[in-house]
């Protein structure tokens, strides 16, 4: 019975009913056959309301919603091209930072590729970039960033460790801190490869000029302070992350409403709502799974796979070597949201069984996820990138092949190298 | 544009129904980055804290998430894998679409009646939610957007079965 149930839910799940509903439905049948009352279900969604750090991701979302619809992407290409065009290989380097610190700010990777990515590719092209590395970069842009402060994702692993009361405190400025080697990692091995395309071509293409650097800076005069106040507000502990979240939404809308007004009010109603749909949709799915959790633990469920697992994998090493493997092809058919509210809460108490540092289990995650995107047939960016460069999804993925290796190696190292993910924060 | 097909009387009330989600949405995420804000001014310039600013916060947090929930219904834009789907032609897409309407609908209904029954229970012991404010009212956003969710998956059900029938155009 149980069984004909859960292969039910699968077909519905792949046949594309939301992930909310289907947690619910598996939550229910399982409390109503234990003869469960069923009102802890909408207990355990209030409790969403009793979770300060969740303050930050509508917040987050908002400002990051501002800021794609503003004119900063614009601002922070001109910046970019004006300082490091002239450079050999600095281009795309730089513009590989910029894409990280932007998707880092507005969490989502499709917005990045959107607003950045139809900016730079162009630019890229300009500065002698062969065509296909370029369209590579830009779509590879919308995952990298997913590792560094105050991206969603890692503040939304933050708050679903917390919940699993594990022994082990998952604090979200540890977690920010972990990311940062780890994420320069990823930056450093793609701007080598894009020095690498760019060798044997005649340097310049675009001469620098002091006055052009000059305007571009004095042109994002507003934004450049933003990363610098939250980054650094966050890492002295000066601000807790829901404040910085909130330090970060009525800066920008003062910057980008009222200073630049690049945004009318006639047009804020409509961006409110859109990126409270996208907070919505995660967190309806992280009140359910709250429920599943429970059920989840009660049934002992993580200890019977690990006890499962145990008697086929030996070390922490091979069982992160398959969790790489799981991961990728997970990440392949769902977003990384839902990804991590589900699979954290069953992945998180085995790896403890396994001596692996929850912070860093939390990074490996996000790495893989990173590459996931990237992967046909199911990978998001592939899809943005198909639309908005108009490619078809084949010649998208040939020029994204490169770029999926070098993460690849990227995520082997930070799997295998703990110690690149813990260096930074204080034992 | 799932409200095309219904009766003037109900699309008119379905329209109304939107606005009303629309303007608590935007309400309450203003009132959420004021109140933000003015909490960090402040704490940190004035030196005070406005009790009861951290709880109310938090409502809002889930207040706002569920209004987002039910605004992400309308679009069919909650997370869903798109294995499937995306590869049928029209009419068969139409119907696998009904069949995960119809089953979204009833989980809905089923959750929004627990909810019920939880605010019910949460009134007769009179719990707090934080001072002054009665859970029942805090949590009644879940009992009402889970009615407002299942309205959506009504509207989308009827769309799709209309499109399985060939009665609509299917989307390209």
């Amino acid at each position: 019975m149980m069984i004909l149930a859960g292969i039910a839910l699968i077909v519905l799940v792949l046949l594309g009913a939301p992930l909310f509903a289907i947690i619910a439905a598996g939550v229910l049948l399982n409390f109503a056959l234990e003869g469960t009352d069923l009102t802890v279900i909408p207990i355990e969604i209030y409790s969403l309301a009793e979770m300060p750090v969740l303050l930050a991701i509508p917040l987050f979302t908002f400002a990051g919603y501002l800021l794609a619809e503003s004119g900063a992407p614009q601002r922070l290409v001109r910046i970019t091209n004006a300082f490091f065009g002239w450079m050999p290989g600095g281009l795309a380097a730089v513009a590989l930072a910029m894409c990280a610190m932007f998707t880092a700010f507005t969490g989502a990777s499709g917005v990045t590729i959107v607003a950045l990515g139809g900016l730079l590719y162009p630019a890229l092209r300009q500065a002698g970039y062969p065509e296909r590395y370029s369209l590579g970069l830009v779509t590879t842009s919308g995952s990298i960033g997913l590792l560094f402060a105050p991206s969603l994702p890692l503040i939304l692993y933050g708050v679903v460790a917390q919940q699993l009361n594990i022994g082990h405190p998952v604090a979200i400025p540890d977690l920010f801190l972990a990311g940062i080697l780890p994420g320069l990692l990823i930056v450093v091995m793609l701007s080598l490869y894009g020095l690498w395309q760019r060798r044997g071509q005649p340097a310049a293409h675009i001469p620098f000029s002091g006055r052009a650097a000059l305007a571009s800076l004095r042109d994002a005069a507003w934004e450049l302070p933003l990363p610098v106040v939250v980054l650094g507000g966050i890492y002295s502990g000066y601000f807790a992350v829901s404040e910085a979240a909130a330090v970060t939404a009525i800066y920008v809308f003062i910057v980008e409403v009222l200073v630049h007004r690049e945004i009318r009010f006639a047009a804020l109603p409509r961006l409110m709502r859109e990126s409270m749909v996208l907070v919505g949709a995660i967190l309806i799915v992280l009140g359910m799974s709250l429920a599943s959790t429970n059920y989840l633990l009660d049934a002992e469920i993580p200890t019977r796979l690990f006890n499962y697992i145990r008697s086929h994998v030996h070390s922490a090493l091979g069982f992160l070597l398959l969790l790489n493997l799981f991961l990728l092809a997970l990440g392949m058919m769902l977003d990384i949201f839902s990804a991590l509210v589900i699979m954290v809460p069953l992945i998180l108490p085995i790896a403890l069984k396994y001596d692996i540092h929850p912070v860093h289990l939390g990074i490996v995650f996000l790495a893989n996820m990173e590459i996931a995107y990237l992967m046909p047939p199911m990978g998001m960016n592939l899809f943005i990138a198909m639309y908005r460069f108009d490619r078809p999804m084949l010649e998208i993925f040939r020029a994204v092949l490169p770029f999926v290796c070098i993460l690849a190696l990227a995520v082997l190292v930070i799997t295998y190298w703990p110690g690149l993910s813990l260096a930074l924060i204080k034992h | 544009m799932t409200e095309r097909h219904l009766p003037p009387v109900l699309a008119r009330l379905v329209k109304l129904v939107t606005r009303t989600e629309n303007a608590l949405l935007v309400f309450m995420l203003a009132a959420m980055v004021l109140l933000a804000a003015s909490q960090i001014v402040l704490r940190n310039f004035m030196g005070m804290s406005v009790a009861g600013t951290d709880q109310a916060l938090r409502l809002l947090v889930l207040w706002v998430a569920f209004l987002g929930a039910v605004a992400a219904s309308r679009e069919g834009r909650h997370i869903h894998v798109d294995a499937v789907a995306r590869w049928l032609p029209g009419r068969a897409r139409a119907w696998v679409g009904s069949l995960t309407d119809l089953f979204t609908l009833v989980v809905c209904l089923v959750l929004a009646w627990e909810s019920l029954r939880y605010l019910v229970k949460s009134y007769d012991t009179a719990e707090k939610a934080f001072g002054v404010l009665p859970v029942w009212v805090a949590a009644s956003i879940l009992p009402l957007a889970f009615v407002l969710i299942a309205l959506r998956y009504f509207l989308r059900l009827v769309h799709h079965v209309r499109q399985g029938l060939g009665r609509e155009e299917p989307e390209a």
